[in-house]
């Protein structure tokens, strides 16, 4: 194979768009994922545009509004130190501390595990419950993308193959109270069989004014619990609207079968895990 | 495709294609302290520093480490003394094959983290495994070179 591809390292971000525009071109941010697809053959790019050379797609900066912009090439061994993140959003930067280990978070980057849509990453999830917005920029101009919309199924984004990932964006933190659990079963670095999100905004009296539900590993891609917030909305959260959410997200996700378990298995596990996630928000 | 870098404070240059990965360039020239293992980043046996970060070779791109500064356990080892002496002191080895990548990461460690917990030394080593399951003799080689 790609003895031809070639491996283009711009320096700027017109030049890295014009290397994208390139039929079969292929984004290499961190390295960490595009390193396993090629060496298993399951991509076969004629070239590589490397974005580690492009200048302001890295670091963390927090607006005015209280919402945080996260540079697309940023790392996740920085997401989880940086502490604007842990102040306005310690669920992403707790995310990035469990992915992998220290050489996959040292290289890999919040575009990166965005943009490759393995169904069984950490943070789409998460992201996913912050309700974050994915910037995009390409020949025709930048774009917002909504990350429920931006996830679209198996390894498959609504990037263009021209577009690549500038920015991800999360809301201001206001009340929200967030957190993810995830279960393991093989060991910590592992993949999980199920991760499960949660944001919850609760009233003065307790009840509950809003609240996302996300899912990883139990569908193509990272989903959202249609529903969930209609649900809870103006009860307690107590165990029998936990019970009854659970359940919903169970039935909303598509599991198969694998070494992480059965899909029965896996539908038991989100209900299991989607009361913890639930409760260690309610608890925060 | 030309590629150059630093490799253990000397340059370095060669002509590689651009899926080849960085293991195969370091062995290639005659660093072969560094050993391939699982082949995609989870046991720890390749890893080396590009620019002071911990990597696995067997899955980056050689090229992404153009005009970077890339270590092996060679180099660090020729670098600071200390860190082959806190294994050797601890007999932080048994066969012997995870160790390369054992003391690149106790190197990076000792980067990132300076005076690491017992926990964080535990949480960052567990990316290294070692089959003879020689844990406790390694995370004392670690303690003694990081603490």
């Amino acid at each position: 194979m790609a003895s031809a591809t070639r491996f283009v390292a711009p320096t700027t971000l017109p030049e890295a768009l014009t290397a994208l525009e390139e039929e079969g071109a292929m984004v290499v941010a961190g390295g960490t994922s595009v390193g396993v697809l090629l060496k298993n053959r399951l991509v076969e790019p004629t070239s590589l545009v490397f974005l580690g050379h492009v200048p302001g797609l890295t670091g963390v900066s927090a607006e005015e509004d209280g919402s945080l912009r996260i540079g697309a090439m940023t790392t996740l061994h920085d997401l989880a130190r940086e502490p604007s993140v842990r102040e306005a959003a310690d669920v992403v930067a707790k995310a990035a501390s469990l992915v992998g280990n220290p050489r996959v978070r040292s290289i890999a980057t919040i575009g990166g595990a965005i943009v490759h849509g393995d169904p069984r990453q950490d943070l789409p999830p998460v992201l996913l419950a912050l309700r974050a917005t994915v910037a995009v920029l390409g020949p025709r101009g930048a774009r917002k993308i909504p990350m429920e919309e931006f996830l679209v199924g198996f390894m498959e984004s609504a990037l263009e193959e021209d577009e690549l990932v500038t920015e991800v964006v999360l809301p201001p933190r206001h009340h929200r109270r967030s957190a993810y659990s995830r279960f393991t079963p093989n060991s910590e670095d592992d993949y999980p069989t199920v991760g499960v999100a949660a944001s919850l905004w609760l009233s003065s009296e307790g009840t509950v004014e809003d609240v996302v539900l996300a899912l990883g590993g139990v569908d193509t891609h990272a989903i959202t619990v249609p529903g969930a917030a209609d649900l809870l909305r103006g009860r307690t959260l107590d165990e029998p609207a936990m019970e009854e959410v659970a359940r919903a997200a169970s039935a909303a996700a598509r599991p198969t079968d694998d070494n992480r378990g059965s899909e029965d298995y896996k539908r038991a596990m989100i209900e299991v895990w989607t009361k913890r996630a639930l409760r260690q928000c309610a608890n925060s | 495709m030309q590629l150059s870098f630093m490799l253990n404070d000397e340059p370095a240059e060669v002509d590689v294609d651009a899926h080849v990965l960085l293991v195969d360039v370091i062995r290639g020239l005659d660093k072969t302290g560094t050993k391939e293992g699982c082949g995609v980043g989870v046991c720890g046996l390749c890893t080396v520093l590009v620019d002071d970060a911990p990597v696995s070779s067997c899955i980056y791109l050689a090229h992404c480490a153009a005009g970077k500064s890339v270590y092996t356990v060679e180099g660090l080892t020729a670098r600071d003394p200390a860190l082959l002496a806190a294994f050797v002191e601890h007999e932080g080895m048994q066969c012997g094959i995870c160790t390369p990548g054992q003391v690149v990461s106790a190197y990076a460690l000792r980067l990132d983290n300076p005076g690491a917990s017992e926990a964080e030394i535990k949480e960052f080593m567990a990316g290294n495994l070692c089959r003879c399951t020689g844990y406790g003799s390694i995370a004392d080689s670690v303690r003694a070179y990081v603490g």
